[in-house]
């Protein structure tokens, strides 16, 4: 199968607790694979460790074939601005800078000029459903309209990956329905995989797969 | 019960709400330390002044006790202060300060220092001139320790005391029939304490915005959980109530912290050096009720600021929870700078120093209320031209609270008015030393030049001394022999001490020795401003660009964890300080040299220029040291993987 990013045996832990004790996990290219788990189950601990934000303390993260877990905090940075893509539950976005450039900041940060970001970062917004809030600053925008502000900034470097953290958490359920839907949507319309952690069983109902983890462990799949 | 609550959030703020806490105290110390500083300096010259004014006669109108008068005399090249006394009536007058007695006709008491050196010189070199010495004078009578000071007494009709002396104020007193020695203090004294005035007026300001920004910086922690209580319903009374019990009771702690720092350093203090001499350790200690009122004032003034600082979280309880694009500052803060800039020249001409005082005030509060004014509009210009992230992101944030970037880098560009200002004012020291064998000069009485030229001549010769005399006008002006040391001019001056009655042979260092005096006194209040100005200014930026950090580690986090490197980070700090720092430095300086123009003396000195010049590189220096400072903090709010806001 062609696996765009896979996790074996990873283990993590914060001096005594156990966060993760050996999970392995695997995700398609194009698959939304939801994360599921109580609080302290160890969800966010996977999603760190495959994100490249955190380092397990043994096991193996590749991506795309290429190992990830060894590299460098510099180079999993580099990782995490081109291919990777981040949507959290709130506060992501730059209170000072208007929407558009909130989209556009992960292309200029790979070097792409500011003109052609932000009219790159403006291709985004009529499919969001977010026409003329371009120049909107975070704090007057809904928070639906953030979320899917957020959406397209993490969509905006053409990613391979997209990760979710409690995406709809800070959401009303209608609102939260309509971010996901755009938020699955839109990874599949650009060939993107995408996993969310979520303890929200109708956010998981957006993914094609359901991984359930308990006590750092895998403690289920369902399709 | 609204305290309770403010000692329990204060104590639970956790590691990072304690560090903004330690941080505030700090500031808070360093500007109660320098405020107290900036007073002491002047109660220290009003005591000199005080000290002093027994040598500067007050003429009777009647009922005169007592002939004063005064000159200088030098030895080794240090001035010494000589003064005459004579007794009028039968029944001596009660003594000046230090003196036990009223001296006698015919002895002298000299100062602890200049005693020292009459025994230590040989008799020919200085104690010649001061026969019968009958005592010591007491530190009450001199104006810093180590003052070369004389007390001469002398019969009414002693020539000394009838003779006319110099014109120049500065150099004798000629002989006044005195009531009292109480005197008055002297015009060089209170030329002094206006200066220490101006100096103060350049310290405090900065002190006071210094303070305000650390007032500020409490508020900016605290501003979330507080419109986090407005909005469970505390009353807006209660919100301000704990917010000023916070500021307060932060503040207290750092006042008390700094009264200690002053106490401490007040040893090293007392050695500046002006007038010649450092300070008694009582000079650099204000009166009691000075530290008291410190201690109420600037806990009281931090209050009041983090008051000001809450009106946006009272006003409405979203107005912090939420972010929206702040009203612009308006432009009405330019107009009041130029309107000061206009009435400044008009307004100091010929004024008094309490008017110069003031208008100097109040420019500098109008360089700050402008600050940042120009800081949004420098962020408006760097957003819309910038091509990368950092600069983009510098660039928004300037606009989106100027106030706070203003903060930043407010201290330097207020030094950079004090350095602009100060760097014209204060010419070089003409120090070359004069060319040729020494010269020993006496203005002899009218018609009497011939013959005080034979004097002198016999004089020297009896002593021993190859030299040349020559009247020269109403001058007698005696060359020593080529070879002639210190210790042979010294054998000279006392040669021909007495020669003419109140009058003393000088050299041509000696006649400038006042002036040069002043321009080295000025050189060095210069820099002490400046180093204090520096050190606010400094630790007011770390400060602020620590709590920015603080502030922003939500947003720094995230960017972080999206791959923003590190550096970029730090490049958009350091283009959001250094931009406006430029800027408002610059002009900040072209303000202080268009107020100093007015009193400038001659052009502009190459050690005024060479001061200024350091000043730039020291404050950018400064600063980007300051911010760099906070590159740890900011490396570990960001290493926090899943960082949420608190």
């Amino acid at each position: 199968m062609n696996d765009v990013l896979v996790g074996r045996a990873l283990v993590k832990r914060f001096g005594q607790t156990v966060a993760l004790g050996g999970v392995d996990i695997a995700v398609r290219a194009g698959e939304a694979v939801a994360i599921m788990g109580p609080s302290g189950s160890g969800k966010s601990t996977l999603l760190h460790c495959l994100a490249g934000i955190m380092k397990p303390d043994a096991g193996e993260v590749h991506l795309l074939g290429q190992r990830i877990d060894t590299m460098g905090e510099r180079k999993r940075s580099e990782l995490r601005r081109t291919r990777f893509g981040f949507v959290f539950q709130f506060g992501q976005l730059l209170p000072e800078l208007p929407a558009e450039e909130n989209v556009a900041l992960p292309l200029m940060l790979g070097g792409v000029p500011r003109s052609q970001a932000v009219r790159q970062a403006r291709e985004w917004f009529g499919p969001l459903g977010l026409q003329t809030m371009e120049t909107r600053r975070p704090g007057e925008l809904s928070g639906g309209q953030a979320q899917r502000v957020a959406i397209a900034r993490a969509l905006v470097s053409r990613p391979a990956v997209v990760f979710a953290d409690e995406p709809t958490g800070a959401l009303d359920q209608r609102t939260g329905h309509d971010t996901m839907r755009l938020l699955v949507e839109a990874t599949k319309h650009n060939g993107a995989s995408l996993i969310v952690v979520t303890h929200d069983p109708n956010v998981a109902g957006w993914c094609d797969r359901t991984v359930e983890v308990r006590d750092g462990q895998l403690a289920g799949v369902r399709a | 019960m609204n305290l309770a609550l403010t000692w329990r959030l204060l104590k639970g703020g956790g590691r990072r709400g304690m560090l903004g806490t330690w941080l505030t105290l700090g500031a808070v110390a360093v500007s109660t330390a320098l405020l107290l500083f900036a007073i002491a300096a002047n109660f220290a010259f009003q005591a000199r002044a005080d000290r002093g004014a027994w040598r500067n006669p007050v003429p009777a109108s009647s009922g005169a006790v007592a002939i004063e008068a005064s000159r200088y005399d030098f030895v080794r090249g240090r001035a010494i202060s000589v003064v005459d006394l004579a007794a009028l009536g039968k029944q001596a007058p009660a003594p000046p300060p230090g003196l036990p007695r009223f001296p006698r006709p015919g002895e002298t008491w000299l100062s602890p220092a200049l005693a020292e050196l009459a025994r230590q010189l040989p008799a020919d070199q200085f104690a010649a001139r001061y026969p019968h010495q009958a005592g010591v004078l007491g530190d009450e009578a001199l104006i810093h320790p180590g003052e070369l000071v004389a007390v001469v007494g002398r019969a009414p009709d002693d020539p000394a005391m009838t003779a006319a002396r110099s014109e120049d104020w500065i150099v004798s007193q000629a002989p006044v029939r005195v009531a009292s020695l109480a005197g008055a203090p002297s015009q060089d004294a209170t030329n002094y304490q206006a200066l220490a005035v101006v100096a103060g007026v350049l310290m405090v300001v900065p002190l006071l915005v210094f303070g305000g920004a650390a007032a500020r910086l409490t508020v900016a922690r605290r501003d979330q959980r507080l419109a986090a209580l407005r909005l469970v319903g505390a009353t807006p009374g209660q919100v301000v109530g704990m917010t000023v019990a916070e500021a307060v009771m932060v503040a207290l702690a750092g006042a008390l912290t700094g009264t200690v720092a002053y106490v401490l350093a007040a040893p090293l203090l007392a050695r500046i050096e002006m007038q010649g001499g450092p300070w008694f350790a009582g000079d650099v200690f204000p009166p009691p009720w000075v530290f008291a009122a410190v201690l109420v004032a600037v806990p009281l003034l931090v209050g009041l600021s983090a008051v000001a600082g809450l009106r946006r979280v009272v006003v409405s309880p979203l107005g912090v929870a939420k972010r929206e694009t702040p009203p612009a500052l308006r432009a009405v803060r330019v107009v009041a700078l130029l309107a000061a800039l206009v009435m400044f020249p008009l307004l100091t001409r010929g004024a008094g120093v309490a008017i110069i005082g003031t208008a100097l005030a109040l420019v500098f509060l109008c360089v700050n209320l402008v600050g940042p004014w120009v800081v949004g509009l420098i962020g408006r210009i760097t957003a819309g031209t910038a091509r990368g992230p950092a600069r983009l992101l510098a660039g928004r944030r300037l606009v989106d609270d100027p106030r706070s970037a203003w903060r930043t880098v407010s201290g330097v560009a207020l030094t950079g008015f004090v350095a602009g200002f100060i760097g014209l004012l204060s010419p070089a020291v003409l120090d070359q030393p004069p060319a040729g064998p020494p010269q020993l000069r006496v203005l002899a009485p009218a018609g009497q030049v011939e013959q005080v030229a034979r004097q002198a001549r016999e004089r020297l010769r009896e002593s021993g001394l190859t030299a040349t005399v020559k009247p020269d006008k109403s001058l007698v002006v005696a060359t020593l022999g080529g070879a002639a040391d210190d210790a042979a001019l010294d054998r000279a001056r006392t040669a021909l001490a007495g020669l003419v009655p109140g009058r003393t042979p000088t050299t041509p260092s000696d006649d400038k020795r006042f002036g040069d005096q002043l321009l080295a006194d000025v050189r060095v209040g210069t820099v002490v401003v400046l180093a204090v100005s520096f050190l606010v200014a400094i630790a007011s930026s770390g400060i602020t660009a620590m709590s920015s950090v603080l502030d922003r580690r939500q947003t720094y986090g995230l960017l972080r964890l999206a791959g923003t490197p590190l550096e970029l980070l730090d490049r958009a700090r350091r283009a959001e300080t250094l931009i406006p720092l430029t800027v408002m430095g610059g002009g900040a300086i072209l303000v202080g040299v268009f107020c100093a123009m007015p009193f400038m003396i001659g052009g502009m000195s190459t050690a005024g220029a060479v001061t200024l010049a350091g000043c730039v590189v020291v404050g950018f220096a400064g600063v980007i040291g300051a911010g760099a400072l906070s590159r740890p903090l900011l490396r570990a709010v960001t290493a926090d993987p899943a960082p949420r806001p608190d």
